[in-house]
């Protein structure tokens, strides 16, 4: 009786198991479209291979960067692609350790709901994957070899963290979607223009963001506004804020330490309005001026100027986000839920009229902690 | 256990006796009057025996007596010196008062009577001598015995940084005195008994009366008396016989080669069992808990002792779990480990035949192997053994790409973590059981790993030593008692003693509770 239970736990247990050899390991993934509405999937995969093991394998493969390849199949779902895919390949396709997943800018254009169902409803792949969306085709982006990092994929990934443009992830993603008129904003992977680099070389960087609507691609913020999206979604981490004050010559610059933001949604008389809230730490890092940044007075001076530039950012990001492509990547739609879910109820519909609408207003604190050690009074002292 | 041999009485001649049942069990036999009856039965009881001397001679030149004792267990020295000198040279005749009159001539403290043939078996085979008179019913047992003996040294097996430095040896008096020496108060108790039909092993359970449970002490002593056996050679016989749970892989009776650790053990309630010929004590009951304790945890300063109690838990865990962690995770959970980790294991392992179950279990019946080559072996060979296998595991195998090098550091920190475990015994429970939980992580992954867990957990769950439940204090919870469990609490703070302890209300607390120095305590004036 025992070795009847032992024997049918042991024959029923061993279906899954597969060896780290039997693997092709999805460092990477991309979906553009193809022919006749088809998905084309690209997958970068991981060659654990190519030295003879043992000692040498630890010197030889710390230069050599070809360790991955990109292959690409058509099908009518990712699922389908994905099932072509691994007709090509000889070890079985394991997307356990995929943390990329970038989207090419025709799919984008057309919709990606109906692809994220795909990562979100099967089992295998990270609902943890950092998301993009890519300049023309993704499958160029993954051949890139960027030369501090091993792969496109960690390249992405690693610029992604230092959050200094928006971070999603598949989960991100899928919630944003999920939400009224589905808004959402993604991290733009373009390549790094020829001109900042010494050799010719694809390298993808982050610059600005792309914004949906309804799961479409309906427009892109650059650099400079995507900052201003981060400062009402609480998601900026670090930053650098230069500032110049009126008369003087030279500039301050400030190093940002930390914020936070808040949302305050309000409506009166059938007028929307949302009070954005923002509270900012900052260190001075550098000052050209000649301004003694030890006289309250103009600590005070540099605190308001600070923080009419961050307004001036915020405003920026708005006007294009609001008024232009009206996606409500802010997520205003919830805390409107949240504090009149009577009226929302009622309203829900005409969202996307109410949207450019809602009357946004500022309010902004800034504290600036530290002046930095260095006085530099004496040297311009002496000047004058 | 019949008698089959008997003394046949034929006209007071005595044919030859059978010796082969228990000592215990012989009938007894008293000495008879005439002194070459004694002696006829003595020689066929001893025949071929060549250690056994007689020694006739004639008290005073008149009265015919016989020294017996056997070579090499008496001091012979002392003998000739201190009985044979004075008793050759006596002066007075008379038979009445001979006996009294012999004994007074002996100059040695140890002198007992002894009335039987069984006696004589008993004490001259712990190295008295025997002196038995014509006409007398009575002989004497001189204590006088001497033999070899190592001196006493640190023991290997349980070396400590600060502590005493001496160990138990093989003779048992030592170890007694080693004991008594460390406790002095009178209630230390020792009971003898002897257990083994041909060895007539001397064993003393040892425990202090009002700290050790009376019925504990008497479970203990049942149990040994129940020992029918030819012979107790080391404490390993005693041991498979008194524990509760005769088939479980976990050691349920402490050893100790140190008279610190035992006398520890006996002012915390616990029964010590000392064997003669062995340096290793058993020490009842035994918990999960002491098994982690080391002797320097109580001489250390409690904050590194509470530390390294906790390494040693954490590496118990590992010593258990680390191949089949390895083996579950790689083939099973591939997603669990951090991207960059996987690329690498990846990439050691491309060139490797075999799956990782296999892998393991190749690597770590090797490392048995050289462990046990390395035990085994000569000293000066043994260093030869451990540099080859270190070579074998470390280099030559992951070069000739059989094992990946991952696998080789998996093994390597398990043979690290199961010698950190401060109990031999210990150690051994966690080599056995490493292999079935393997095979059930290559077979289920981490699921398999958890039903080894679990099974584990409540097996040990239902063991018990003397009635003590292995997970005492843990499971059942008492909170108390956890300050010598999940910390190593100062020693002003351990004041009440374990939950096995005498119940004696009188005598519950091992110290007075406010002993915490302070500026304010103690000292010359405040």
């Amino acid at each position: 009786m025992l070795l009847l239970c032992l024997t049918s736990i042991f024959l029923t247990g061993c279906w899954d198991r597969t060896e780290v050899n039997d693997l092709a390991l999805i460092l990477a993934a991309g979906i553009d479209k193809g022919e006749n509405k088809n998905i084309e999937l690209s997958a970068q995969i991981y060659i654990p291979g190519g030295s003879q093991g043992g000692q040498q394998s630890g010197m030889s493969n710390g230069s050599s960067s070809g360790q991955s390849f990109v292959r690409s199949a058509e099908g009518e779902t990712i699922a389908d692609a994905m099932a072509r895919l691994q007709e090509e390949l000889t070890r079985e396709v394991f997307w356990g350790q995929n943390e990329v997943l970038i989207i090419g800018e025709k799919l984008a254009k057309a919709g990606i709901s109906d692809e994220i169902d795909f990562w979100m409803r099967h089992s295998e792949p990270r609902i943890r994957a950092d998301v993009f969306v890519s300049k023309g085709r993704s499958k160029t982006v993954l051949g890139a070899k960027p030369e501090l990092e091993r792969d496109a994929a960690k390249q992405l990934r690693k610029i992604v963290k230092t959050h200094i443009g928006v971070k999603v992830t598949v989960k991100d993603l899928s919630q944003m979607l999920s939400g009224e008129s589905a808004p959402a904003v993604l991290p733009w992977v373009e390549k790094l223009p020829p001109s900042l680099m010494d050799k010719k070389k694809e390298i993808p960087i982050i610059n600005g963001a792309a914004i949906f609507k309804e799961g479409k691609m309906v427009g892109r913020l650059d650099d400079k506004e995507t900052r201003g999206i981060l400062w009402p979604r609480n998601e900026i981490k670090s930053g650098m804020i230069t500032i110049s004050i009126d008369d003087e010559n030279g500039y301050i610059s400030l190093n940002l330490l930390r914020s936070h933001t808040e949302l305050i949604p309000s409506i009166k008389n059938g007028q929307w309005s949302m009070h954005i809230k923002t509270n900012a730490d900052l260190e001075v890092v550098q000052n050209t001026t000649i301004l003694n940044l030890f006289n309250p007075k103009v600590i005070k001076k540099s605190e308001q100027k600070v923080a009419d530039e961050i307004e001036q950012r915020e405003r920026l990001a708005f006007s294009e986000v609001q008024e232009k492509l009206n996606s409500d990547i802010f997520d205003f739609a919830n805390e409107f839920q949240r504090k009149y879910p009577q009226i929302w109820k009622q309203k829900k519909d005409e969202w996307n009229e109410i949207f450019p609408q809602v009357a946004v207003s500022f309010e902004t604190k800034v504290k600036i902690k530290r002046n930095g050690l260095a006085t530099g009074k004496h040297q311009r002292g002496v000047e004058q | 256990m019949k008698f089959s041999g008997i003394w046949k009485k034929k006209k007071d001649h005595f044919q030859n006796i059978q010796l082969n049942e228990s000592l215990d069990t012989l009938p007894k036999i008293p000495l008879h009057p005439e002194l070459n009856q004694n002696i006829e039965v003595l020689k066929s009881a001893y025949k071929d025996c060549s250690d056994v001397v007689f020694r006739e001679f004639s008290i005073g030149s008149s009265i015919n007596a016989v020294l017996l004792y056997i070579d090499g267990l008496s001091n012979t020295e002392e003998v000739d010196q201190h009985v044979l000198k004075p008793l050759i040279q006596m002066k007075n005749h008379e038979h009445g008062a001979i006996f009294e009159k012999t004994k007074k001539e002996i100059s040695v403290s140890d002198i007992k009577d002894i009335y039987s043939i069984n006696d004589i078996f008993k004490q001259i085979s712990i190295g008295n001598s025997i002196i038995l008179i014509e006409k007398e019913t009575k002989g004497i047992s001189i204590g006088l015995p001497k033999w070899e003996k190592r001196s006493i040294m640190e023991p290997d097996a349980e070396s400590v940084i600060r502590g005493p430095r001496e160990g138990f040896i093989e003779t048992l008096r030592v170890n007694t005195s080693l004991l008594r020496r460390k406790i002095r108060h009178p209630l230390l108790r020792m009971k003898q008994m002897d257990i083994g039909r041909y060895t007539e092993t001397q064993v003393i359970v040892a425990y202090i009366e009002g700290i050790a449970n009376s019925t504990l002490v008497d479970e203990v002593t049942s149990r040994l008396k129940r020992i029918k056996i030819d012979g107790i050679l080391e404490s390993g016989y005693i041991e498979e016989m008194i524990v509760d749970h005769p088939f479980s892989p976990f050691s349920q009776v402490l050893t100790t080669e140190r008279p610190d650790v035992a006398s520890a053990c006996l002012l915390e309630g616990r029964v010590v069992i000392l064997i003669d010929g062995t340096p290793i004590t058993l020490i009842a009951p035994c918990t999960f808990a002491s098994l982690m304790q080391a002797p320097e945890d109580y001489y250390n300063q409690f904050y590194i002792s509470t530390l390294i109690r906790w390494l040693r838990y954490i590496f118990f865990f590992i010593a258990l779990l680390a191949p089949s962690a390895y083996v579950a995770i790689l083939t099973f959970h591939q997603e669990m480990l951090p991207t960059t980790l996987l690329l690498t294991i990846a990439q050691s392992r491309e060139q490797i035949p075999f799956p990782a179950l296999i892998e393991a279990f190749i690597m770590e019946i090797t490392f048995e192997a050289l462990r046990e080559a390395g035990v085994r072996l000569p000293k000066q060979v043994g260093a030869a053994v451990s540099i080859v296998g270190a070579l074998v595991i470390g280099q030559a195998a992951t070069a000739a790409g059989l094992v990946s090098s991952p696998m080789v550091m998996v093994v390597a920190i398990t043979g690290v973590a199961s010698f950190l475990m401060p109990r031999y015994a210990t150690g051994i429970s966690i080599r056995i059981l490493r292999f079935p939980i393997m095979i059930f992580s290559g077979m289920l992954g981490l699921l398999g790993v958890m039903i080894g867990i679990t099974a584990i957990v409540a097996h040990m769950c239902t063991l018990k030593s003397f009635g003590v439940p292995y997970f005492n204090s843990t499971a059942p919870l008492k909170i108390q008692n956890l300050k010598d469990v999940l910390i190593r609490a100062p020693w002003w703070a351990m004041d009440t003693r374990p939950e096995f302890s005498s119940k004696d209300t009188s005598n519950l607390r091992r110290q007075s509770s406010n002993l915490k120095p302070g500026p304010s305590k103690g000292g010359g004036e405040s």
